[in-house]
């Protein structure tokens, strides 16, 4: 009787078993099994293997899946409010980003989800996003001007770079490393892991660390799993999120640290620009964006606590 | 009811040649404005995706009117023509439970969800229901000639 | 998670056995499976949700641009044309026109993408011109099924792009190439075991078909010739994506067929397009179906534990690959190439690397292992086609197929035993 009482959950991401996130998916269910004394636990599928992201979000509305874990950006389709996290230099530093994610604003857009079936339930780093260029270093937004940058197929992602002075191009991630080998696109745009695992380092030469983005990755569950929990589940499913958050953020900033050296270490030039510059380029951008104001000011208010 | 197959499987025909010469230059407009303009068009690769997605499923059951998909006739050959209707028969009822319930439910369900889900594709911006409505449209026709074939065994399927 | 294995099997079989299409029958399992753990409304939209996903590829347009150009290429004279190249230069020799059959098969199948078309396009010529040279009718359609596969080696080739999504993103282009070896290899040793078997049967034959001169040969193939060279070299050179190429294949075969050799007329194409899209249609719903049923294995988790049972059996490694083998032939004889592929590349693959195979060398491998099931009975597309084409019974194949098989499974052993068959070509061109 009690292996019927027993919870499994099943969590299909695209990350491969050595990313820190999925280390860090494993740490939840670690902790899940640890909270609930074993009724409760996790079972992952990593790479891709039950789906894309697009089609694994879909799974959890349909509900043979429990949970995934996908970018703020691509939950955009899903939860527009997540369109903020896309806007550049909403935060001051690290502990701001944190503070709002872990303040009652982090926690409504968590549950802003409900009404397309997925909720929230924690966040993990995906640090800052910065420009790497093939040709020519990017010292300021100037050097922008007539360069073709990657972008993800996201409205908000093209405004952004387009706002620089930029030519925004959508290029599917799996295709990118060619399209800057052959020059289809002069740079991109990503984080450290990211630019040294993908190998774009090979044939982007420059990564300028202007830090504009910082977009979560968000970890959600299907709402008619969530609902099917009693609240004690739900309690038990949270704090071991917390906890597998609080794990991954340790993980990420050594991973990023690692990668920013390793690419120094292939003799990749690492610029640290005047971030100024780059913020002030995008000031009327920002001021354009009058649907997310609120939102802005909330984010700008919880900085100066 | 004859008649009424004939006629959708010719209207059918004329759609999905039209579908696949669209295909073919789609993708060669894809290299011309990369290679020769210079200016990669951001919406030739998801409408191809999105037209295979449409000829794979309705071209599916075209052919399955005409008997063209594959399977193992080792069993037919041993039964009498009577053991053979009934074993034609059992076929096309596994094929019209598989157009029901995988194809029609579950295809009108991905259909509901994605639409209410208000779900679009990233280039086109086209609705997701609209790219999954192959699905349901393929099961009606499967329907349809599966009932044919059940209460006529001999119906020929094929019109060439 | 026995119960679910155990379901999945049955059910399979049963609808197999009963000669429901194939594609239904993996769908249908699949459906009763998944009912065992997931209710019947998420489990039917699950499933149709997944059957689209399977056709939602890029890379897979490529295969109806393939298939397109190859009844093109067929109805066109560009077949036609092929067969003088290869007899221009082989048709001489004594048992010649068998010679003449594989080479002409594998040059179809170095522009097109699957091993049907070429059955058909080569074997409806050559099956008929070889009887009136005195080859027995059974003999010249069992080299044309078996020769037809070498073009699912030799690029382009539809099944390495299916492998190419199954084993999670290996490099089409460097499959292509690595395809030609094992290709040309198998080539060989078909034209190996066809001369003995003619030799061994006393079969006298003489020349019926007028001999092609060297240069009258050579020059009217050039123009299906450069065909190779634009469609590789593009893929090669990264002009275009292998999808691309194909519909560039499509144009240039059409331009061939309706523009220089006026053998194809437009009011033509409405039918060669009706056909194309049927046979597209019929690989994609297997496609569909495949990735419904693979997604359920990984759902249950399958492929961990069938990997780690094979790897618990023991710990050589040419005992495993022997393993592996057998058991790609035994799937080959009872199942179509491409549900093979996607339903078995995600299980088997990790077991091959843990080895330290290549995907590049195991996909090879599997491909050409899966070849030899296409030949043979219950489930084998080529070998039927050949049959209808070349008018003669699967019963009275079977003799004249053994050494051809034989032939097959040496170019298996040696392609297994020694990756550089696969990899050499590809390191060349620094495609790996
Ligand atoms: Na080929
Ligand atoms: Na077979």
């Amino acid at each position: 009787q009690t292996e019927q009482e027993s919870i499994n959950l099943t969590l299909a991401h695209g990350l491969d078993n050595r990313h820190p996130v999925h280390l860090a998916m494993v740490h939840l269910d670690e902790q899940l099994r640890e909270l609930s004394q074993g009724t409760m636990h996790i079972t992952i599928y990593p790479s891709g293997q039950l789906g894309s992201e697009r089609e694994v979000i879909e799974l959890l509305q349909i509900g043979s899946l429990a949970m995934t874990k996908v970018s703020a950006s691509s939950l955009e389709a899903f939860v527009p409010e997540m369109k903020i996290f896309s806007l550049p230099y909403l935060f001051e530093d690290n502990d701001h980003f944190w503070r709002v994610l872990n303040s009652d604003l982090g926690q409504q857009l968590l549950a802003a989800g409900d009404r397309y079936r997925v909720r929230g339930l924690g966040y993990y780093d995906a640090g800052s996003r910065s420009f790497y260029a093939t040709e020519a270093p990017i010292h300021a937004p100037a050097d922008l001007a007539g360069k073709k940058i990657r972008v993800m197929n996201s409205q908000s992602a093209i405004n952004m770079v387009r706002a620089m002075g930029g030519a925004a191009t959508p290029v599917s991630w799996g295709e990118l490393y060619t399209a800057l080998q052959q020059g289809v696109v002069d740079g991109a745009e990503n984080n450290p892991p990211s630019f040294y695992l993908s190998k774009h380092y090979e044939v982007a030469r420059y990564y300028t660390l202007d830090e504009h983005t910082a977009i979560p990755d968000v970890m959600i569950i299907g709402t008619h799993v969530w609902d099917a929990l009693n609240p004690q589940q739900q309690a038990w499913l949270k704090t071991a999120m917390d906890r597998s958050t609080e794990y991954q953020r340790a993980l990420w900033q050594q991973a990023s640290d690692e990668a920013l050296a390793a690419v120094e270490a292939a003799g990749v030039t690492v610029i640290r620009p005047d971030k100024t510059l780059f913020q002030t380029s995008v000031k009327d951008y920002l001021a354009s964006q009058s649907s997310l104001l609120p939102l802005m000011q909330q984010i700008a208010a919880e900085a100066s606590r | 009811m004859n008649r009424l197959c004939n006629g959708i499987d010719q209207h059918l025909t004329t759609l999905l040649n039209a579908l696949l010469a669209f295909l073919v230059m789609d993708v060669t407009w894809q290299v011309i404005t990369r290679f020769l303009l210079a200016d990669p068009s951001s919406i030739t690769e998801e409408l191809a995706r999105f037209l295979l997605i449409w000829i794979g499923l309705v071209g599916a059951a075209q052919a399955y009117r005409h008997k063209m998909h594959l399977g193992i006739d080792l069993l037919a050959q041993k039964l009498n023509p009577v053991q053979g209707i009934w074993l034609n028969r059992f076929i096309h009822a596994c094929c019209l439970l598989f157009a029901i319930s995988i194809l029609i439910i579950g295809g009108c369900n991905l259909m509901w969800l994605t639409w209410t889900l208000e779900q679009f594709s990233p280039a086109m911006h086209l609705p997701m229901a609209l790219v999954y409505a192959a699905l349901p449209l393929s099961g009606v026709l499967i329907c349809l000639y599966a009932v044919q074939f059940i209460i006529d065994p001999t119906a020929a399927g094929v019109t060439e | 998670m026995a119960t679910m294995t155990l379901v999945l099997i049955v059910v399979f079989f049963l609808l197999l056995a009963t000669n429901v299409p194939i594609a239904i029958a993996i769908a249908l399992a699949t459906l009763a499976t998944l009912l065992l753990t997931i209710d019947a409304l998420p489990a039917v939209t699950t499933i149709a949700q997944r059957v689209a996903a399977g056709m939602d590829s890029f890379a897979l347009l490529a295969i109806p641009f393939f298939i397109l150009s190859g009844y093109i290429m067929g109805q066109g004279g560009i077949a036609r044309r092929l067969i003088d190249f290869a007899l221009a230069i082989v048709g001489k020799l004594p048992g010649g026109l068998a010679f003449v059959n594989v080479i002409a098969c594998a040059l179809f199948g170095s522009i097109s993408g699957s091993a049907v078309a070429a059955t058909s396009a080569i074997g409806g010529f050559m099956v008929p011109a070889m009887e009136k040279a005195g080859y027995p009718r059974s003999f010249s359609t069992a080299v044309t099924v078996t020769a037809s596969t070498t073009g699912m080696l030799i690029p382009p080739s539809n099944i390495l792009i299916v492998y190419s999504l199954a084993s999670g993103g290996v490099s089409i282009a460097a499959l292509f190439i690595a395809g030609y070896l094992p290709g040309i290899l198998v080539a060989l040793a078909l034209m190996v075991a066809a001369a003995l078997y003619l030799k061994a049967q006393g079969i006298s034959t003489r020349q019926a078909i007028e001999p092609v001169p060297l240069m009258k040969g050579i020059v009217g193939a050039l123009p299906s010739l450069i065909m190779i060279v634009l469609v590789i070299g593009g893929i090669i050179l990264g002009w275009f994506t292998p999808t691309e190429a194909g519909a560039i294949a499509v144009l240039y075969s059409l331009a061939l067929a309706v523009g220089l050799y006026r053998e194809i007329r437009w009011a033509d194409l409405a039918g060669i397009l009706n056909k194309s899209v049927s046979t597209t249609a019929i690989v994609m719903l297997l496609i569909g179906a495949s990735a419904a049923m693979s997604w359920l294995l990984s759902y249950a988790t399958l492929p961990q534990q069938i990997s780690e049972a094979l790897l618990a059996v023991t710990e050589n490694p040419i005992l495993i690959l022997l393993i592996i083998n057998l058991l790609l032939l035994v799937i080959g004889t009872f199942m179509d190439m491409t549900p093979a592929v996607l339903i078995f590349t995600p299980i088997l693959l990790p077991v091959a690397e843990s080895l330290g195979l290549s995907p590049l060398h195991f996909g090879i491998m599997m491909i050409l292992n899966l070849s030899i099931g296409l030949c043979t009975p219950p489930v084998g597309s080529v070998l039927f086609v050949g049959c209808s084409v070349g008018k003669t019974s699967i019963a009275s194949l079977i003799r004249p197929m053994l050494p051809l098989y034989l032939a097959m499974l040496v170019a298996l052993v040696l392609v297994t035993l020694f990756p550089s068959i696969s990899e050499w070509l590809p390191a060349q061109l620094g495609l790996i």
